[in-house]
């Protein structure tokens, strides 16, 4: 009886707990903004409150969760995106596939954020912490109303029938289970560095504290969004069986523009740290950066950003989202322009300096952000207005976003290098003239040995070995390598402080990136060929022999199921598996691309449709392809190093240690 | 009447909750305004200061584990100091005091109006959730029968006086072969609603299957009992023909074979086998037609095995068919036609009285485990 009743109520109490906490945040948001000023005994509540909301959501996300996993079927949404026959994590996961449970999922990341500030923000000054609870719980009441009136997941189904429409089989993936959690992290946790943005804009004051308690926030979200956009990218690479990893397709650009926006601030941030300068900077690229995760999530989310028509078909859901972003963006905006002239400028600095090489990077960087967002939103505007259509493809994309990145990867090295306020070029230069070299004779190297594909390679090449190895450069010098015995520049380099870690290997893994793209741009090849077992086909080397093929059951689709032999130049020969699955509910196909990593290069085969009695199989040899994602992960590790750095909390000046360690400068 | 009691408490159930949730919550938040330490350590936070003394504390500490100098610690505490008066320099917007003690319960109360006055616009607070697993109209599909006997006769042994448990108990049971077990929950029926000419026909047959086909007194009583409670009842006319031809009785069983004739509409499976139980009862058991019958059944039976297997058809045509062999004593082919028809309708359920039939002949019951 127990059970019973515990069933009877559990989906509705998810329902009530999720309104619950919109109430709670509707009264937050409002006392938080409008009273900033009562102190104490008010943050106190707002806290209190924020924890509140984390937990009412998470039961009501639960909810959802457990009606997926029990397959019930009197829930709407379990309707539409389970089925009873689906694996245990694919029934979890379906939760976030689609619009409702991922606005779900989205909100509990928003309140759990909201919570950790509660909790870790026990130090903010009062006033500090009401606006930014309040600013907080405005975008909790915001996206909790939005969700409640036009996308409920509680939605409920009477009489519930008897099985459910099977997921998107493209979604059921592990990718799935783990690439939009990560990316919502990235995306909601700038919603912290917005909320300090406002509360800064509200009260006018805005100082180093401000910066420092809005740092690791950022960091902590840029850190999920380069995850997330990483897996998203390697699972877009094996799943869609193209082997593509990028595809500059609105909801990659949706994703990659905050990436920026927030790249730029976690450098901003930094400045205003350290020097107390560019807080507009840091106070805009706040505001832009969660603006432009507004735009990724609900646009995309939406369809509005694929076609114009996905908008007219369910006009109220687009308006209230697009009145929501204009309320929130707009008046985010009319604060910044009405507060902005009136924050203090501090720290002076000269044009050649750190600060100046961070301005460079942030112009590079939202110029760069400006690109993405044309190319992304004027055919859609264009199809809006005039009507017509076009495409914004790759060459778009790559010529403008290379063009602004080039120069940006040039002038990359130098940055750490330049002391704050007033630095040398020449001196800097002089540092870098060893990872200059090395990076040119390389290119050379590569280029030579692996031919000139295309003219803009051996630039490519230059740039990524310039990069990764510049980033070394102050760890060579802090280290004083070569200068003084081995053991001692080791004990040099343990003692340096995790930021310069930090910030040498974020700049190396973005170095690594840049070649692993131009590898595979200049270097992929492929085949396309039609083949039956027992035939081979032959690709850079690599030999590809047709063994077998067989149609095999799976737990929910059919499969028609290739076995490969692939054999590498230096012999060493090994199976694969290519297959076309039929998903039964949905009749939808999907291709499993059979890949084999060879160091960081990959084989990459794909069974395509068969045709008459024999098969169409497309192979590529893609080299160095995972430095791409090794890339990202570099650069995701350096953040968390830098996160644990124990000087972002306490903010103990690292320039002071400077001229005893250096006095040539 | 499980269903009805929890869709009459599920409301009431679930407002109780909602309520309880809504008070703890508002206590939560009353709780942290009076002042006490929750969350928020009051006195840190109000001292703008406590920034400095924490970044001042890290200095001293890292002076202290030797991770700076003391040149860098002198520098450190210089810029820190620079730092604390432009902070000082700004000064603080004056706190307007602390929010009233009406502020919170007004806001508090708020939050409750909110949420349950929201909830009841949006919420479906009768519908309880129904996972796959616990549903009855999924159960009746994929629950084997064995499994779902055993459930209702658990829920019967707590609650012996559920009619319903015993009405859906009783078929099943007899087919899976418990005849007197299916005799004895027909009974139960029978004490526990009002006696029916079909409910005790349904224990005669039950009881008569539990004596394997040897007529009772008891079944017996019961067949003439339902005949003469309604007068348009057939299946009851039908057995007391066959069991008092069978006793010998031909003239007794002649009358009821003729009633369940005139009662025909003249497209009915048993007709054939009533008139030929007629001819038989009225030679006084011999079945002096039972050769021209025979050739006339083989070939009814043979077209229709034909057109069975060609095109397939209803159950009750694929039970003609099985009954015709067993009537012709051909148990091989019924088997074969039995299997024949478990083929074509899989589910026990379909089949029902086909499967009591060729039990009865002892045919194998390869579709019993559905």
């Amino acid at each position: 009886m127990a059970a019973g009743d515990r069933n009877a109520v559990s989906i509705e109490l998810g329902h009530f707990a999720l309104i619950l906490a919109c109430a709670i945040a509707t009264v937050s948001a409002l006392a938080g903004l409008l009273l900033w000023r009562s102190g104490q005994r008010l943050a106190q509540v707002l806290a209190q409150a924020s924890i509140l909301q984390f937990v009412l959501v998470a039961v009501a996300f639960l909810a959802v969760v457990q009606a997926f996993v029990t397959s019930d079927f009197s829930l709407k949404l379990a309707v539409d995106n389970s089925h009873s026959l689906k694996p245990l994590i694919f029934k979890i996961s379906g939760v976030w596939g689609n619009h409702e449970g991922s606005l779900l999922l989205w909100i509990l990341i928003l309140v759990l954020f909201g919570a950790l500030v509660a909790v870790f923000g026990r130090r903010l000054p009062a006033d500090l912490l009401n606006l930014v609870l309040g600013a907080q719980s405005l975008l909790v009441a915001a996206f909790g109303g939005f969700t409640l009136f036009t996308s409920n997941p509680f939605a409920r189904m009477s009489p519930p029938p008897l099985e459910g429409s099977d997921l998107n089989p493209i979604l059921q993936d592990i990718g799935l289970a783990i690439h939009p959690p990560l990316l919502y992290a990235g995306y909601v946790g700038f919603s912290i560095c917005f909320s300090f943005a406002m509360a800064a804009l509200i009260s006018g004051r805005i100082d180093q504290a401000w910066a420092r308690w809005v740092r690791p926030w950022t960091m902590l979200s840029w850190i999920f969004l380069t995850l997330g956009i990483a897996m998203g990218s390697y699972w877009a690479y094996y799943e869609l069986g193209w082997g593509g990893w990028w595809f500059w397709d609105p909801v990659e650009n949706a994703s990659f523009m905050p990436w920026l926006a927030g790249t730029a601030l976690l450098h901003s941030a930094l400045v205003m740290e350290k020097r107390n300068a560019l807080k507009i900077w840091t106070i805009f690229l706040s505001i832009i950066t969660f603006s432009l995760s507004l735009l990724g999530t609900f646009l995309v989310r939406s369809g509005i950003l694929t076609s114009v028509h996905t908008f007219a078909s369910d006009p109220t859901r687009g308006l209230v989202i697009l009145t929501i972003l204009a309320v929130l963006i707009g008046g985010a905006f009319l604060l910044f322009a009405l507060r902005a002239s009136s924050l203090r400028q501090g720290g002076l600095f000269a044009p050649i300096s750190r600060e100046g090489a961070l301005i460079l990077n942030n112009l590079f960087l939202a110029t760069a952000v400006g690109a993405v967002l044309v190319g992304t939103l004027y055919p859609l505007l264009l199809d809006a207005l005039a009507g017509t259509t076009i495409s914004v493809g790759a060459p778009f994309f790559n010529l403008t976003f290379g063009a602004l990145m080039a120069p940006l990867l040039l002038v990359l090295p130098f940055g750490p290098l330049l002391p704050w306020k007033r630095a040398d070029l020449v001196a800097a230069g002089q540092r870098l003239a060893g990872a200059a070299g090395l990076a040119v004779f390389l290119t050379i190297l590569v280029s030579a040995l692996g031919g000139i594909s295309i003219s803009l390679a051996p630039l490519g090449l230059l740039l990524g070995f310039w990069v990764t190895f510049g980033a070394f450069a102050e760890l060579i010098e802090r280290g004083r390598i070569g200068r003084i015995p081995v053991g001692e520049s080791f004990r040099r380099l343990v003692g340096l402080p995790r930021t310069i870690w930090s910030t040498a290997l974020g700049h190396m893994g973005l170095g690594l990136t840049v070649l692993g793209i131009v590898s595979v741009t200049a270097w992929e090849t492929e085949l396309v060929t039609t083949l039956n077992p027992g035939e081979t086909a032959e690709l850079s080397g690599y030999t590809l022999a047709f063994d077998s093929f067989e149609q095999v059951p799976g737990p929910n689709y059919m499969a028609d199921t290739g076995h490969f032999t692939v054999t590498a130049p230096g012999g060493g020969a090994k199976t694969l598996e290519a297959e076309r699955r039929t998903y039964v509910a949905s009749g939808m196909p999907t291709t499993e691309a059979a890949i084999e990593t060879y160091g960081l290069s990959q084989f990459y085969l794909q069974l395509g449709e068969p045709l008459d009695d024999t098969h169409v199989v497309r192979i590529w040899y893609k080299p160095y392809i995972l430095l791409i994602w090794l890339g990202a992960l570099v650069m995701a590790g350096a953040g968390v190093l830098s996160l644990t750095d124990r000087r972002l909390r306490v903010g103990a000046p690292q320039r002071a240690a400077k001229p005893a360690l250096e006095p040539a400068e | 009447m499980l269903v009805e009691e929890s869709k009459r408490l599920g409301p009431m159930i679930f407002w109780s909750i909602a309520i309880a949730v809504t008070a703890i919550a508002c206590a939560a938040l009353l709780y942290a305004g009076r002042g006490r330490m929750v969350n928020v350590s009051a006195p840190e936070s109000a001292d703008a200061n406590s920034h400095f003394r924490l970044v001042l504390a890290g200095i001293d500490a890292d002076l202290a584990a030797g991770k700076i100098g003391a040149e860098e610690a002198v520098g450190a505490k210089g810029e820190l100091a620079r730092e604390m008066l432009r902070a000082k320099a700004e000064t603080a917007p004056a706190v307007a005091g602390e929010m009233g003690q009406g502020t919170l319960f007004a806001g508090t109360a708020l939050v409750a109006a909110l949420a349950l006055g929201l909830y009841a616009f949006l919420g479906s607070p009768n519908l309880p959730a129904q996972p796959l697993a616990g549903r009855a109209d999924v159960a009746a599909q994929n629950m084997s029968l064995d499994t779902a006997i055993e459930r209702i006769e658990a829920q019967l042994a707590a609650n012996p006086d559920d009619l319903r448990g015993w009405t859906v108990l009783a078929p099943a049971l007899l087919e899976v072969g418990r005849f007197a077990d299916a005799a004895n929950a027909y009974g139960r029926v029978i004490d526990l609603s009002e006696p029916t000419a079909q409910l005790l026909t349904d224990r005669a047959e039950a009881l008569l299957l539990a004596a394997d086909g040897t007529g009772s007194e008891e079944a017996m009583g019961l067949l003439r009992t339902a005949a003469d409670m309604d007068a348009g009842h057939v299946q009851s006319r039908l057995y007391l023909g066959a069991e008092l031809t069978r006793m010998g009785q031909y003239e007794e069983a002649g009358r009821f074979w003729q009633a369940a004739i005139d009662l025909a509409q003249g497209d009915e499976p048993w007709l054939q086998a009533a008139r030929q139980g007629l001819a038989v009862a009225q030679n006084d058991g011999v079945d002096t037609t039972a050769e021209d019958q025979a050739e006339m059944i083989r070939g009814m039976v043979g077209s229709l095995s034909a057109r069975l297997y060609a095109e397939g058809g209803t159950v009750e045509e694929w039970s003609q068919l099985v009954r015709s062999y067993i009537v012709l004593g051909d148990l091989p082919n019924a088997q074969i036609a039995y299997d024949g028809a478990v083929a074509a309708y899989p589910a026990a359920f379909d089949r029902g009285e086909l499967d009591s039939m060729a039990l009865a002949a002892g045919l194998k019951l390869n579709g019993a485990e559905q």
